[in-house]
This record gives structure tokens, sequence and C-alpha cells, in this order.
């Protein structure tokens, strides 16, 4: 398995991939841990907003909205499709 | 009653945003508060009462929070309150929909110490969704007792109210839960507290609280001596733990680590006593939010909606104002039938009927516009407003979220202020704060009603949403401007949760639309009521007024005469022009006149003018006031104007500027106390005042200019609207040029790299 790392803001629609780590040093990161993004927690990215940003997300069940500044934070371990 | 018997205790509802704890707290306690499908509807503290056959218990319901490090002020409420909560009886709601989440907040609780006693809400979805949940395994392995419900029906709270009965209070006595802090990390923090004599076994929840978060949080303070010792304290945790998992932890991944290790409690937990559905969105959902939200639909269907919205509130509106207009002029005729002419009649009629019954009538237009803002809040469908939105907010310095207590501004300005307390950067809060009295509030629609109708006929609408534009574009340069003068570094941070569409309930609908017009009805019972009073008073006295000529005289001496429809014609002439002229004479004519000269040039004779001042006791006066003012031309507001001499560009000129003139006092009352400086609150009543006189005049000179060179009004507005756009685009591009993105001074706002450095003492 060839595993590619990603900023979260890179992932394409409708693909998933789990967080690797998160960028400690924003005062953000606080509270994108406590909601659950957390190392290892599978997340997809559902669909980007009309004017590009922000994008929905699906992670632990439920749907969050993030700004690219915020999905920027958030690095994520990707399986690359096969083509 | 034997009211010693009966035991006095408090419950305080905590949970997530949106997870149900206002619906549970009505089901609970029978009061019927705002309960919305989006995060962010309660931003107050709001109590209410349950009576069991040997209890009292006093029901808190707390805005929702994520976790307990708080990051907006409403999130603030809840920590302040954990200690004296903690000693009473805390009830956790947990929306079971969103298990893994919602039990992080039941998780911190327990590692405080705190034994919640949890309600499993949103059960009926759950179960739908094949969903299932051992409930005596979730007791035995955490501690706390847990109860499955549907607030929404109130199916669950009977056996919820009793067990709540039974509790004294919910601090731990048998440590003994799955969810409780590992030891390593409990040695630590105790070692915290030791550094002020205080030890974790006696310390308080938020105490506690302090301590797990000095751990985890960047230091800051500003002891050398005190930081060494947290240094150390954090380097041997991490080693502990590290050698404990395994993992390879440095001081600095703390944080992290505890909220993963938080969650994978919760995974534990859950795959012990749970089986969660698979899917958590039903397919026709996805479908639903791919149509909503969709790139090239989701901005068209939202405009759509937005029209459909409008168009409904004024059309469809209209019959049944016409009926209650028709319905209050009946009343007058017949009082004025009934009694014998005196100024308690006209007290009556003049008075408290054209005062009170003129605001009324608007009664259907607010319900109109309710019960669609009730739908959308409801179905969920806000959220995806916020999240197509954000985009263009950000633009003008407002986060997404600033959407929300933009629409709620259509019906008062009042709530939508207060609810900016959902946007968790104080820069961006004064800001939304600011451009909040920019929205049309209900209680402006009356003059925009009558005098498009009256003067602009059938392009009514085209012509009410010139003005809505022209509005919003002063927003979006007061915005901009301001976001480019005062714009920091830093950016609070977009999280926006999409709650699952669910269908309105009518109750919740219905109590929205009871809540909008008892507001309604309330100001026009009161506020409204008293204005109209002085507004009278002033109106009628004094009462002997030096009249040009003697009119009553004339008057009898055609009555003695042969009665003809010529001299019936005469009389009511002379009767018009005598009333006329009478009110001229009035305070309120003189108080108009004195302050005329500063309205002149926007062309408002001193009718207008003085009717702005009611205006900012409550908007509705204004038409109010206008309607006694006018009384003596013609008994409809609208006609009374056009023979006065009223056009149709100082019609246009006028509405503009009731548009934006000034806050009412209600809204700087809470403009003032949400942002806690009397400074910005001056500045938000004295910028409106310029901005509004600023752009009226400008439009009146621009209009007059090309009238008076033969362009209709709808060539001049259209270059209105160049002009300004044009205008807003250099201003823009210079100030950029001025500012660059730098922080010059600034309002006070966290985060702020000036206020850092203590250069700048901030505004606030
Ligand atoms: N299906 C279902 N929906 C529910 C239930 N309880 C509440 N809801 C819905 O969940 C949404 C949120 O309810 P609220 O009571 O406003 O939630 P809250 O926790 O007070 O939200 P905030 O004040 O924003 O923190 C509303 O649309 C309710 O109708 C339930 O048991 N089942
Ligand atoms: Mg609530």
């Amino acid at each position: 398995m060839v595993k590619t790392t990603l900023s979260l803001a890179e992932l394409p629609e409708g693909h998933s991939g789990t967080i690797r780590d998160i960028d400690t040093s924003s005062p953000t990161s606080q509270r994108l841990l406590d909601l659950g993004f957390v190392p290892g927690t599978p997340i997809k990215a559902i669909q980007k907003a009309p004017l590009g940003d922000p994008t929905t997300f699906q992670i632990r069940g439920y749907q969050l909205g993030l700004r690219k500044s915020e999905a920027d934070l958030i690095n994520i371990d990707v399986i690359p499709d096969e083509h | 009653m034997n009211t010693e018997t009966i035991k006095q205790k408090r419950v305080f509802l905590i949970g997530n945003p949106n997870s149900g704890k206002t619906s549970l707290f009505n089901a609970l306690t029978g009061e019927r508060k705002r309960v919305g499908n989006w995060p962010g509807v309660t931003v107050q503290k709001i109590e209410g009462i349950i009576k069991t056959g040997s209890h009292k218990l006093v029901v808190n319901d707390l805005p929702g929070t994520y976790s307990l490090s708080p990051a907006t002020p409403e999130e603030e409420i809840v920590l302040k309150t954990l200690d004296e909560a903690s000693g009473n009886v805390i009830l956790n709601v947990v929306d079971i929909g969103n298990f893994e989440r919602n039990l992080f907040l039941t998780t911190q609780l327990i590692e405080l110490g705190i034994s919640p006693v949890v309600s499993l809400n949103c059960f009926d979805t759950f179960t739908a969704g094949g969903g299932n949940i051992d409930l005596n395994k979730f007791t035995r392995l955490t501690g706390i007792s847990a109860f499955p419900t549907i607030a929404r029906t109130g199916e669950g709270v009977t056996s919820l109210t009793e067990h709540l009965a039974g509790i004294d209070n919910c601090l731990i006595t048998k440590p003994c839960s799955c969810l409780r802090l590992p030891e390593d990390w409990i040695s630590a923090a105790d070692r915290i507290l030791g550094l002020n004599g205080n030890t974790w076994k006696k310390a308080g929840p938020v105490e506690k609280f302090k301590a797990i978060r000095l751990l985890i949080a960047p230091i800051e303070e500003n002891n050398p001596e005190q930081i060494e010792k947290l240094r150390i304290i954090r380097e041997e945790l991490a080693a502990s733990i590290s050698e404990r998992t395994g993992k390879d932890l440095k001081a600095g991944d703390l944080a992290c680590e505890l909220a993963s290790d938080r969650y994978q409690r919760i995974e534990m937990l859950i795959a012990e006593c749970a089986t969660v559905p698979g899917k958590t969105l039903p397919p026709w959902q996805e479908k639903l939010d791919s149509i909503l939200t969709n790139r090239w639909l989701g901005l068209p269907i939202f405009a759509l909606l937005m029209g459909w919205v409008f168009y409904t509130t004024f059309s469809i509106g209209e019959y049944p104002m016409g009926w209650l207009e028709s319905l209050f002029t009946t009343l007058s005729t017949w009082i004025e039938a009934n009694m014998n002419e005196g100024l308690v009649r006209s007290l009556i009629v003049e008075g408290v009927i054209a005062g009170v019954g003129g605001v009324l009538v608007f009664v259907p237009n607010i319900l109109i516009l309710f019960f669609w803002i009730a739908l959308l809040e409801d179905s969920g469908y806000m959220s995806r407003a916020a999240f197509l939105m954000d985009r263009l907010m950000n633009s003008i310095g407002l986060h997404g979220r600033a959407f929300i207590p933009m629409i709620m501004g259509l019906g008062c300005n009042v709530p939508a202020v207060m609810a900016t307390r959902i946007i968790d950067n104080r820069f961006q809060r004064l800001l939304t704060m600011l451009l909040i009295p920019l929205i049309t509030c209900a209680a402006r629609l009356p003059v925009l009603v009558i005098l498009c109708g009256t003067f602009f006929g059938d392009n009514a609408s085209f012509w009410m949403f010139t003005l809505f534009f022209v509005n919003l574009l002063v927003l979006i340069f007061l915005g901009q401007a301001t976001s480019l003068l005062f714009k920091t570094e830093e950016n609070s941070p977009f999280l926006l949760e999409m709650p699952p569409y669910r269908l309105p309930t009518a109750s919740s609908v219905f109590h929205m639309l009871y809540e909008k017009v008892e507001h309604f009805v309330e100001k026009a019972g009161t506020i409204i009521l008293a204005g109209s009073i002085i507004i009278w008073v002033l109106s009628v006295f004094p009462r002997d007024v030096p009249l040009s000529k003697d009119y009553d005289s004339q008057i009898v001496q055609l009555k003695s005469g042969p009665v003809t429809n010529e001299t019936a014609g005469k009389i009511a002439e002379l009767t018009r022009q005598k009333n006329i002229e009478q009110m001229e004479g009035r305070y309120m004519a003189r108080i108009g006149k004195a302050i005329h000269p500063i309205m002149k040039p926007l062309g408002f004779s001193w009718r207008e003018t003085v009717s702005l001042i009611p205006g900012f006791l409550a908007k509705e006066s204004v038409v109010s006031t206008l309607s006694v003012l006018y009384l003596p031309f013609d008994e409809n507001l609208g006609d009374a104007m056009k023979i006065s001499g009223m056009n149709k560009l100082s019609a246009f000129v006028f509405m503009l500027f009731t548009l934006m003139y000034i806050p009412c006092i209600a809204t700087l009352g809470v403009i003032w106390r949400e942002s806690g400086s009397t400074r910005f609150t001056l500045m938000a009543l004295v910028v409106y005042f310029f901005i509004a006189y600023a752009v009226s005049f400008f439009v009146l000179k621009i209009s007059t200019l090309l009238t008076s060179s033969g362009q209709g009004l709808i060539e001049g507005a259209v270059i209105v609207l160049v002009v300004l756009f044009a205008g807003w685009y250099i201003i823009r591009t210079f100030l950029k040029a001025i500012t660059g993105s730098k922080c010059k001074s600034c309002a006070g706002c966290q985060g702020c790299p000036v206020n850092q450095d203590k250069s700048c003492s901030g505004g606030s």
C-alpha cells in the first residue's frame, strides 16, 4: 500500500482519507480536536460550496463545513486509486 | 399548601448545539422556548419549572457547547455555570444520532468528577436507522444513568423527570467509569494543582478543568519559575504516556493525545454496548443535499427561495392587510357616529386607533414572513444557506454564520444583534452588529408598503426591491470599508455543522409565529401606544391656534343658506383648510419646523421630519405619526401625502432615509449590552445618520439633475447605482492601497497582534 500525505483542503470531493496529524500551533486546533479530528479518524470530502469555499466533510457520522484555511491545518493520508 | 415540604433544586441542561436541549426543556417544563434545526439557537440561559409531587425542579436551559473549552461567549456561560451546576443536577443531552461527538462532552464532565444524568435524545431516528443500545451495559460501564428520549414528542420524559427528582447532586462518589481520565493524567493534574496548594481530590470541577488545560494549552504564564515547573510536569507526563502506549510523545503533543485518548475511550464504550446505524444520512437526504448545495443550482435555488419569501410576504399579505384596514376604519366610523365630538373621541380615533391600528395591520405580513423563515430554519436549510453564503459573507469581512443573524434581522434587529453571539471572533461579531441595522426589519415595512403602493402603483415591488438593493450596496460598502480599515490577520475558525434535514413540526412553527406576533403586538400595545398618545397630545394642543381667516363663521354662513352640492363641497374644503391650518399651529408642527432646516436639503416637509423622531423609539411609529399629521388632508395616508405635494422622487428619498437613518432605541440598547462598549454604540448611532443623509442627498441630487434634463426616474436610479458602485470600487482600491491589510487601530479584538504587543490599548 502506497500512502500519500495531503492537506485536507486538497482532498477532492467524494474522496476519503485518514487524518494523520493536525497543526497544534493554531488556536483553532483545540476546537478541531474536540470535534473529533484526531489522528487515525477517517474523513470524506462531500461537497464544495458553489463559490469554491467552504467544503463539507463527513467525519464520525456527522457533516461539518470547513473553510480552506481550517482544512489546511489538517494533514491526511490517502490511498490513491489504482489508475 | 405545605410549601416547606416541597424541595427545590436546580437542573442544568448541558449538551452539544442542536442536540435538542431546548426541545427537551420544553417537554419537561411545558414552556415553549425557541427551537430550531441549526446550531446556536439558544444564546442565553433560560429557566423553567417542573413541579412533581414532592419536588420543585428549576430547569436551566444552557446554550449548546461542543466541549468545555470555551470558544464563543455562550459556551463560556456553560463553563461559568459548571461549579454551581455540579452541586445540583446536570442533565447532559446527548444526540444519539451523533453519538461519538456528543459523548465527548460527557467524557469531559466525567473526567472532572461529575456524574451527569444522560438523556439519549433523538432516539426515534436512531432506532429507525437500525441503531440499538444496551442501556444496562451503558450504565454499568460509564457509571451514569441514561434515558432514551424523543424530545420532539415528549416520549421518555416522564421516567426522566422521576429520576431527576430523586437525585441531589451529581458529584461522583465512586470513580469507576470507562470514560474517566487515565491515572497519569490525573497525577499530572494533581501536581499542577499542588503548585497552588490544592489537590485533585479537593478541587472543584472548574479548578480541575483549569489544571488539565494548563497541561495542554500554550503557556500563558509570565513567571519564569512557574513556566519551568509546568514544563517539567508536561515532559514527565509525555514520557509516562509514551511508556504506557508505546507512542513517541513530546510535550507539545499532549493536546492531541488527550483528545485521541478521549475518543478512544468513547469508541470502546460504543463498541461494547451499542450498534450505531452504519449509514449516517438516509439516501434521500444525501440527494437533497447534493441538489440544494449544488455548485450550479445551489445559489439560484437560494435566490428563488428568498424571492418567494419576499414576494408572498408583500403580495399575499396585501389581502388580509386590506381587511384589517377596513376593520379599523369601520371601528373609527362607528366611534365617530356613537360618540360626541370632543377631545376623548379625538384621542381614541386619531390617537389610539390611527396609531396602534396603523401598525397592527402589518401582522399578516409578519406572519407570512416568519412562517417561511420557521420552515427554512426547522428543516435544516438555514445551515445550508450559511454554507452557500459564506464566501460572499467572507468578502465583506463576515463569517458565514453572520448570515443567520442577518436573516433574523428581517424580523427585528434586536434578536438579530443577540444572535451575533454565535460568532466567536469579537471583531467579526462587532462588525456584524454594526451592519445589522441596515437589514430592513419588519417595523420598517409599513413605510415601504404605504409609500411604494401609493407612488409607484403597479411597479411597487420593483421599487421596493430597488430600495433593498441600495440598502444592500450600502451594507456591502460599509462592511468592506470597516474590514479593510480594521482587519486583523487572524480570522475566527469557520466550523459550520450541517444538521440532518428534519420535517418541521407544526408546534415549533406555531410557536415561532406566536412569539413574533406577540412581540409585535406587545410593542404596539406599549411603546407605540404611548408614543401615539404623546404625538396626539402634541398635535391637538395648544387648542387655540390663530387662523388666517374666520373659517367657522364662513361655514356657518354657508350652512344657513340653501344646501346644494356646491355649498357642501365648499364646506368640506373650508373644514379641511381649517384643520390643516390648525395643525400648523400645534406643538408638533412647531417642533417639526424648528428642526426642519436640517432635513430640508433632502426635500422633506416638516411632517416627515418630525415623524422621524418617534421613529427612534419604534420604527413603526413613523407611519403612525404621519397618519396623525396628515389626517387633515385625507383619511388615507398615501393619498394625503400625494395631495400635500409629495412626488415619486421625494417619496423614494424619504423611504431610503427611513430605512437607514438610525437604529431604534431597543436595537441600540442591545448593541450596547452585547458590545459592552459605549463608544461603539455611539458610533452605530452617528454613522447611520450620516450614511443615510449622504446616500439620500446623493440620490436626490442626481435624480433631480437627470429629471430636469429630461430623463426619467428609472434612468436616474440606474445611474445612481452605477455611480455608487463605481464610488465603492474606487474607495475600496484606495483604502486597500493606503492600509494594505495591516491592523491600524482596532476595536479591541482578540488575537490582534497590535493588542498583544500593547502598543494599542484597544477600543473597548
Ligand atoms: N427526530 C427528532 N428530532 C428532535 C428531537 N429533539 C429535538 N429534535 C429536533 O432537533 C432540532 C434542534 O432542537 P433544539 O431543541 O433547538 O436544540 P438545542 O440543543 O436547544 O439547540 P441550540 O440551542 O442551538 O444549542 C429541532 O429541529 C428539533 O425539532 C427528537 O427527539 N427527535
Ligand atoms: Mg436551544
